[in-house]
């Protein structure tokens, strides 16, 4: 019986992926017309916001001295996030070294799920638009780890369907309409750079950890926890993928 | 009552006098349609939407709008609006609950 | 599995999931009625007091052909006019016509506009034709419409 639906769901999704194209694809110039939102999105709102939480712990100073650089090098150090911090002894991501920020300057935590961490973490990272990816993922053992880890991370079959991150971002699938959306390469599309972003469908602003969590309860997969190491391992693998990418806060996304 | 939080685009970000210039409000707003069912409680989340938006320049009123609740979550309101002079555009806005907001930006011509 | 089996399966979901966005909206018709209940017809008529609006290629209405997501559908409405005092355009008003209240917006412009041209994003209850409905200073009133495709699309 389980096998049985094991092979209707796989079907369901086979058959969209290969004619629900041509049914209901969006023309480019419908895609245009999307694009021309990101003018006006929502999320800037949430984005000053960020700012203004910010500013109480200190502002762009404020953390630039906190991470140990100086505010004209933070737009690139940002860029390269998520990066080994040596204080922490570990691969983090911009919310939790925010987090640790607010820790160490005696200020209430705030939770990585919580909508104020979800606009600072954006409003930070946007300190670095227009600056390229610049994650190395060989800066040292722990960023090669961390890549590793993402890598089997995001190959590995799990949950009830057997559904792994690659089974729908794999090169072989990119580009085929599943459900009117193509699906998209993450390096080329640049979620690495484009996340945090607007969710159009949920009106919220969304984190690119936040976001792989959406896709893993879609997908019947235990859902891994936000700032775990394996997330931010996942983190590390995607956002890798853009690396040289200009990164672009907020995103919009559908 | 938190304010509500809204911004006022101008584009380009740089005009001169006589310019006609994109004015984009943006505001978060729930804007329930009073028709949709709380998943977790399964009741009727009540209607919460913007009824009206005025835009005023320097005290002259340039455009008012009103509003239903088709509108999206977290709307925007682009219209256009000539440059005449420096001073101040605020937005006001209500919706059905009977809340009253209101955000400004000033407006400086170059040349 | 024979090879026929697997097609006969896929040609099954196939038409499952071309109908889905029809049912989707067949299945609004049965929500409680809104507060705010107002047809289409209703509101034009309202609105140019009976006298009913003329189709014009003054007004550009820009929309999807298919929405990405009902939630969120851009609309834009631009119309040919000089916008000086003697001669601009008074209000443009925008519909989603199957919505239970199909009016969306009505922005009232002046001269001071400078350009008659307005964008918003509405929701959009099914596939249905969005509707533009211009009044100009001469008060005749103008109109233009265009069809959305609303599916239930991507992933979450």
């Amino acid at each position: 019986m389980k096998t049985g639906i094991k092979i209707a769901l796989s079907l369901a999704l086979l058959s969209s992926l290969s004619f629900g194209g041509e049914q209901f694809a969006m023309s480019d110039s419908d895609r245009a017309m999307y694009a021309e939102m990101l003018e006006n999105n929502p999320a800037d709102i949430m984005v000053a916001h960020g700012e203004e939480l910010l500013s109480d712990m200190g502002g762009d100073a404020g953390l630039a001295k906190y991470l140990g650089v100086s505010e004209s090098e933070l737009p690139k150090y940002i860029a390269g996030f998520p990066r080994y911090i040596e204080k922490f002894d570990m691969v983090v991501g911009l919310g939790q070294a925010l987090q640790a920020m607010m820790h160490d300057t005696g200020k209430k935590v705030l939770k990585l799920d919580s909508s104020d961490m979800n606009d600072m973490l954006a409003y930070t990272k946007s300190i670095a638009n227009d600056e390229p990816i610049n994650i190395d993922v060989n800066a040292n053992q722990h960023m090669k780890d961390a890549y590793a880890l993402g890598q089997i991370t995001f190959d590995t079959k799990r949950g009830g369907r057997g559904l792994s991150c690659l089974s729908c971002h794999s090169p072989d699938v990119i580009g085929t309409i599943l459900r009117t959306q193509p699906l998209p390469d993450l390096g080329v599309n640049n979620s690495g750079g484009t996340w945090p972003a607007y969710r159009m469908t949920k009106s919220n602003l969304t984190t690119l950890q936040g976001r792989m969590q959406g896709c893993m309860k879609n997908a019947l997969l235990a859902v891994i926890p936000l700032g775990s190491p394996d997330i931010v391992a996942l983190e590390v693998y995607v956002t890798d993928k853009a690396k040289g990418k200009a990164i672009a806060i907020p995103g919009l996304k559908r | 009552m938190e304010k509500v939080k809204s911004l006022i685009k101008i584009k380009p970000k740089k005009y001169k006098d006589g310019e006609v210039v994109k004015v984009s409000f943006m505001v978060m707003h729930p804007m329930e349609t009073g028709m949709r069912k709380d998943k977790k409680t399964g009741k009727i989340v009540p209607a919460e939407y913007i009824n009206s938006v005025k835009f005023d320049y320097n005290g002259q009123v340039i455009t008012t709008m009103n509003v239903w609740e088709s509108l999206s979550a977290n709307p925007v309101f682009t219209i256009y609006m000539k440059i005449n002079g420096a001073g101040k555009l605020t937005v006001s806005f209500t919706d059905n609950t009977g809340a009253v907001n209101e955000t400004s930006t000033k407006i400086k011509p170059k040349g | 599995m024979q090879r026929r089996d697997f097609f006969k399966k896929l040609g099954t979901v196939v038409a499952v999931s071309a109908v889905a966005p029809m049912m989707s909206f067949a299945a609004d018709e049965k929500k409680p009625k809104g507060p705010n209940e107002f047809s289409y017809e209703k509101a034009v008529e309202a609105i140019t007091d009976g006298k009913g609006a003329k189709t014009s290629s003054k007004i550009t209405l820009k929309v999807p052909e298919i929405a990405e997501n009902g939630a969120v559908v851009p609309v834009s409405v631009t119309v040919d006019s000089p916008m000086s005092e003697s001669d601009y355009v008074k209000a443009i008003h925008i519909f989603a016509t199957k919505n239970n209240n199909s009016r969306c917006l009505a922005v009232h412009l002046t001269p001071a506009n400078g350009k008659a041209m307005i964008a918003t994003r509405v929701k959009l209850g099914g596939t249905q034709e969005v509707a533009a409905l211009v009044e100009m200073s001469d008060g005749t009133f103008l109109t233009a419409s265009q069809s959305v495709k609303v599916t239930i699309g991507g992933c979450g």
